[in-house]
């Protein structure tokens, strides 16, 4: 009972202090609109006319098309909005993935040690002996192209940093006095670990949740230039991609527009996230 | 423990690792991954290519020994022959290695330097405005998508300003200078914001320690204080960061080679994703998984060594 | 009396918080003199830590800042010494010995090198050999067995108690005139306490330096103190010599915590089935009350108390003994 309670004030300490920072309090409202902006996108209230050709091919910036225009005569501002419900779909979906992978088999191997413990580290050192781009890459090459690719490619690579805390940090919970009287009142393993233990770990997720949001946008961009992005829509990735024959015509706006996007929401995710470690894990209070 | 014991002990360990390294690649492009021999032959290939581009490939061996041709190949390094170029990988890496060293090492050496550097001075005057503007302009650094600074700085620095070669490589000291100096100044930028990020969260985890207060309280300048106490606590987590780094310095980089023309290892690899040249992309896997393992075996026991509480306890 | 060598006048240390500023040490003022050790007793937050950083200069600022007050080392202000200045006294006139003697010394260097450190900064016109056998020699001073070979060992490879005196051997390097110890047996077992307690002693006589002993425990403040300054919420609520204090203490806040000690004697006469303790917390700094600050927690209060008639002052009640209190305690 009294972990709840202390992780109840802390979370609350922790919305109040997040609050005071204007910056983070700002990141938090930029990272809302885009979510926003992605549901609006994905439900056909915005942007749904992005495949529309409304002018000149490779039409510069002007007052009726502020981001110009593509080769095909389309808005770039209505790509970068169809962009956007992409990249918050990778970074949800990603993030997602990698969370449920990282906090299962990291709960497990710091909860159960032993052999359990052995064979899930043994499978994360082999795992990270890998480059990401390798792994990336070969998913890709077994799921084909697509959205789903993207969204698997990403997130299975990506659990391993929090797999490793996760573990650190259970490890460091199940010999806690509360947890050794969840057991005394006849609570069973997976009751300790999943009841107890969790909550007072889960603001490592919700800081590594930022974080990765973020990676996988990045990553969305690396994955579009090898081929191996989304097909037939726009996605900031192609985008910028697209920008590779653009820029010696001289046509800069589609790579600054999906440029531009793309910093301010990892920029906010990136602040975010250090004022939630700030205010979340308190052995970096006061630093 | 002594130190000997532990050294074997984690050597020890490369081999299940390996094995298991083995066991993914493996996996992937020899059970999961489409047929290669439709690849090589299209949809349209009748059942006797097939049989005969398998025979080539060895592909109709048993797969235990398939999986052993991979093991052994993490010893020897004979990757055997691309499908496409047909020739022997194992020349292609030695080929490929001079031009990705060339641009990785150098690069490596500056950003790393250089983000030391900073973050002594960011920690020296930390709180401070320089503090503050250098933490935001790290993050702003770490939140412009890598392909828009290579797009951007060939377009502006070498197209429009002519400052740079736009790409191509030149072998022998100190031809390929020019060719390297535009894709290692982006190299820096990329790796400058997250470096000293880190850096400085290291260097003031230390500097609110205890012992530094024992240090002023001895009479020592904040200069000294920095520079040897802190400096020396902050090493253990830096050589261990810079190190683990070295092994991803190999596959070089995949985006700058490519878009820069250097005929490194980055590259050779991103070539064979781009044809589905299955051997060279398993060469270059276990090649980077190989020199990943030793480089956290070296980690590890330069660890051990640097700091004195685990070498003893 | 032997000659003062240390004169703290009026200090106001103030810390900014987010919630705004607090005044943590408010007017304190105590002497140090020759061979002499001062006591200064209180709760955590009491500010008898701060006022001893307040000493050395090492409040860190931001959010501290001594905004008021002098400290006289031997007639010189300290607070209005440039910092330069500052470090060469720093270690070397008065040293300073901490709480934690676990964190308290750099884990990646050697004892030898921590304490050679001192004397390269202090006494530069040692060579290197000296410096060596100078060493060694401290860490005999303070009873390190095979001193010699312990000087090139790590921090992590003494015990607490080795550490504590090597931060003891460390501080007295230079031979300063003042040693602040900040609870220094606080983390350490209650027979390594004693040890400890008595090498100071020991040291003391033999050296001849003031030490400040900052501690939450009286039972340290009567074995080792020669004077006593009670803090309560950033003040002086009383100050005594040590038979004085202990023979009839005159705050309330005082009294209470000299019965809140479990004690084997039977000076008050029955024998107690419970402890006593001071009933109520410690206001907050941020939100003091006017009149005495230990009003709430008093069993004496009245009106008076409540403020008003103002504050209470530091008065002198008797020779050499002053109390901040509206109704001292006769004993």
């Amino acid at each position: 009972m009294s972990s709840n309670v202390q992780s109840k004030s802390l979370w609350r300490h922790a919305f109040e202090q997040l609050c005071k920072d204007k910056l983070a309090l700002t990141s938090l409202i930029i990272v809302a609109v885009y979510a926003v902006v992605a549901i609006l996108v994905a439900c056909g209230v915005l942007a749904s006319d992005w495949e529309k050709s409304v002018g000149p091919s490779y039409n510069p910036p002007s007052l009726e098309h502020p981001f110009g225009l593509d080769i095909f005569g389309m808005s770039v501002w209505a790509k970068t909005l169809k962009g956007t419900e992409v990249a918050m779909s990778v970074g949800l979906v990603t993030s997602l993935i990698s969370i449920t992978i990282g906090v299962t088999l990291g709960a497990l191997a710091g909860y159960f040690g032993g052999k359990i413990d052995e064979g899930i580290v043994w499978f994360y050192t082999t795992f990270t002996s890998i480059p990401y781009i390798m792994l990336v890459v070969a998913i890709a090459f077994i799921l084909g192209k697509g959205l789903m690719t993207v969204y698997l490619a990403l997130g299975l690579t990506s659990w391993v940093s929090l797999c490793r805390l996760i573990r650190g940090e259970v490890m460091r919970h199940k010999d806690r006095e509360y947890v050794q009287a969840a057991g005394a009142i006849g609570g069973g393993d997976m009751r300790k670990l999943f009841i107890h233990i969790l909550p007072n770990v889960l603001h490592i997720v919700i800081i590594n949740f930022s974080l990765s949001f973020q990676t996988a946008i990045k990553s969305e961009v690396i994955l579009s230039y090898l081929g191996l992005g989304v097909q037939g829509r726009p996605s900031w990735g192609i985008m910028i991609d697209d920008a590779k024959l653009e820029l010696a015509r001289g046509v800069w706006w589609q790579l600054a527009a999906a440029t531009l996007a793309m910093l301010i929401v990892v920029l906010a995710f990136n602040i975010l996230g250090d004022a939630l470690r700030d205010a979340l894990d308190p052995k970096l209070k006061g630093k | 423990m002594n130190i000997y014991a532990y050294i074997f002990r984690r050597l020890l360990y490369v081999i299940p690792v390996i094995l298991g390294v083995c066991a993914i690649i493996f996996l992937i492009f020899n059970v999961v991954a489409p047929d290669p021999a439709l690849i090589i032959l299209g949809k349209h290939a009748t059942a006797e290519q097939v049989v005969e581009i398998r025979q080539q490939l060895g592909l109709n061996k048993p797969m235990l020994s398939q999986y052993f041709d991979i093991v052994r190949s993490a010893f020897t390094f004979d990757f055997g022959r691309s499908w496409s170029t047909k020739q022997e990988i194992s020349e292609m890496i030695k080929a490929g290695a001079v031009p990705s060293a060339t641009l990785s090492f150098p690069a490596f050496f500056i950003s790393t330097i250089l983000g030391i550097s900073i973050s002594l001075l960011v920690a020296f005057y930390r709180g401070s405005m320089f503090d503050k503007v250098t933490v935001v302009g790290c993050v702003t650094l770490m939140s412009v998508s890598s392909l828009a600074y290579i797009l951007f700085g060939q377009w502006f620095f070498a197209y429009k300003l002519g400052w740079f070669e736009i790409s191509g490589y030149d072998y022998g000291f100190p031809y390929f200078i020019p060719y390297i100096l535009l894709p290692a100044i982006i190299w820096v930028m990329l790796s400058v914001g997250p470096d000293v990020r880190f850096y400085r969260t290291i260097m003031l985890d230390e500097i609110y320690q205890d012992y530094i207060r024992t240090a002023r309280a001895k009479g020592l300048s904040e200069r000294v204080i920095l520079f040897k106490h802190v400096l020396k606590n902050a090493m253990i987590p830096i050589i261990t960061y810079v190190v683990i780094q070295i092994p991803f310095l190999i596959l070089g980089a995949l985006l700058l080679e490519s878009f820069f023309s250097i005929p490194g290892l980055g590259s050779i690899t991103l070539n064979a994703i781009n044809s589905s040249d299955f051997p060279v992309i398993r060469a270059m896997t276990v090649l980077s998984a190989v020199a990943y393992i030793i480089f956290s075996v070296i980690t590890d026991v330069l660890y051990t060594l640097v700091d004195p509480r685990v070498r003893l306890s | 009396m032997a000659e003062k060598i240390l004169e703290v006048k009026d200090l106001v240390v103030e810390f900014r918080t987010d919630r705004g500023r607090v005044t943590a040490v408010n007017g304190v003022n105590f002497d140090v003199h020759k061979g002499r050790t001062i006591g200064i007793v209180g709760e955590s937050g009491s500010g008898k830590s701060v006022s001893a950083l307040s000493i050395m200069r090492l409040i860190p600022n931001p959010p501290g800042e001594i905004t008021g007050g002098k400290i006289l080392y031997r007639g010189e202000d300290l607070l209005n010494k440039p910092i330069e200045a500052m470090r060469t006294i720093r270690g070397n006139k008065i040293a300073m010995i901490f709480q934690e003697p676990m964190t308290s010394l750099n884990p990646v260097f050697t004892v030898g090198n921590q304490i050679e450190e001192v004397l390269k900064l202090h006494q530069p016109e040692l060579s290197k050999a000296q410096r060596l056998e100078k060493s060694i020699e401290q860490l005999k001073l303070v009873g390190i067995p095979s001193p010699d070979k312990r000087i090139h060992e790590y921090p992590h490879q003494l015990s607490g108690g080795m550490r504590q005196r090597v931060m003891i051997a460390m501080s007295l390097a230079c031979e300063p005139d003042i040693l602040i110890a900040d609870e220094p047996t606080t983390a350490l077992d209650v027979t390594i306490q004693a040890q400890i307690l008595e090498l100071m002693k020991k040291l003391q006589t033999e050296l001849g330096m003031g030490i400040i002993m900052i501690t939450h425990d009286l039972g340290v403040v009567a074995e080792t103190c020669d004077d006593v300054a009670v803090m309560y919420c950033g003040q002086i609520v009383e100050r005594a010599d040590v038979k004085t204090l202990f023979s009839s203490p005159k705050h309330p806040y005082t009294k209470g915590l000299m019965e809140s000690i479990p004690s084997f004697d039977s000076t008050l006469g029955k024998k107690r089935d419970r402890l006593p303790t001071i009933e109520g917390m410690v206001p907050s700094l941020f939100d003091l009350p006017s009149g005495c600050n230990f009003q709430d927690r008093c069993k004496y209060v009245d009106d008076k108390c409540r403020g008003s008639q103002g504050d209470p002052q530091l008065e002198e009640a008797a020779s050499g003994h002053s109390v901040r209190c509206f109704h001292p305690l006769n004993a």
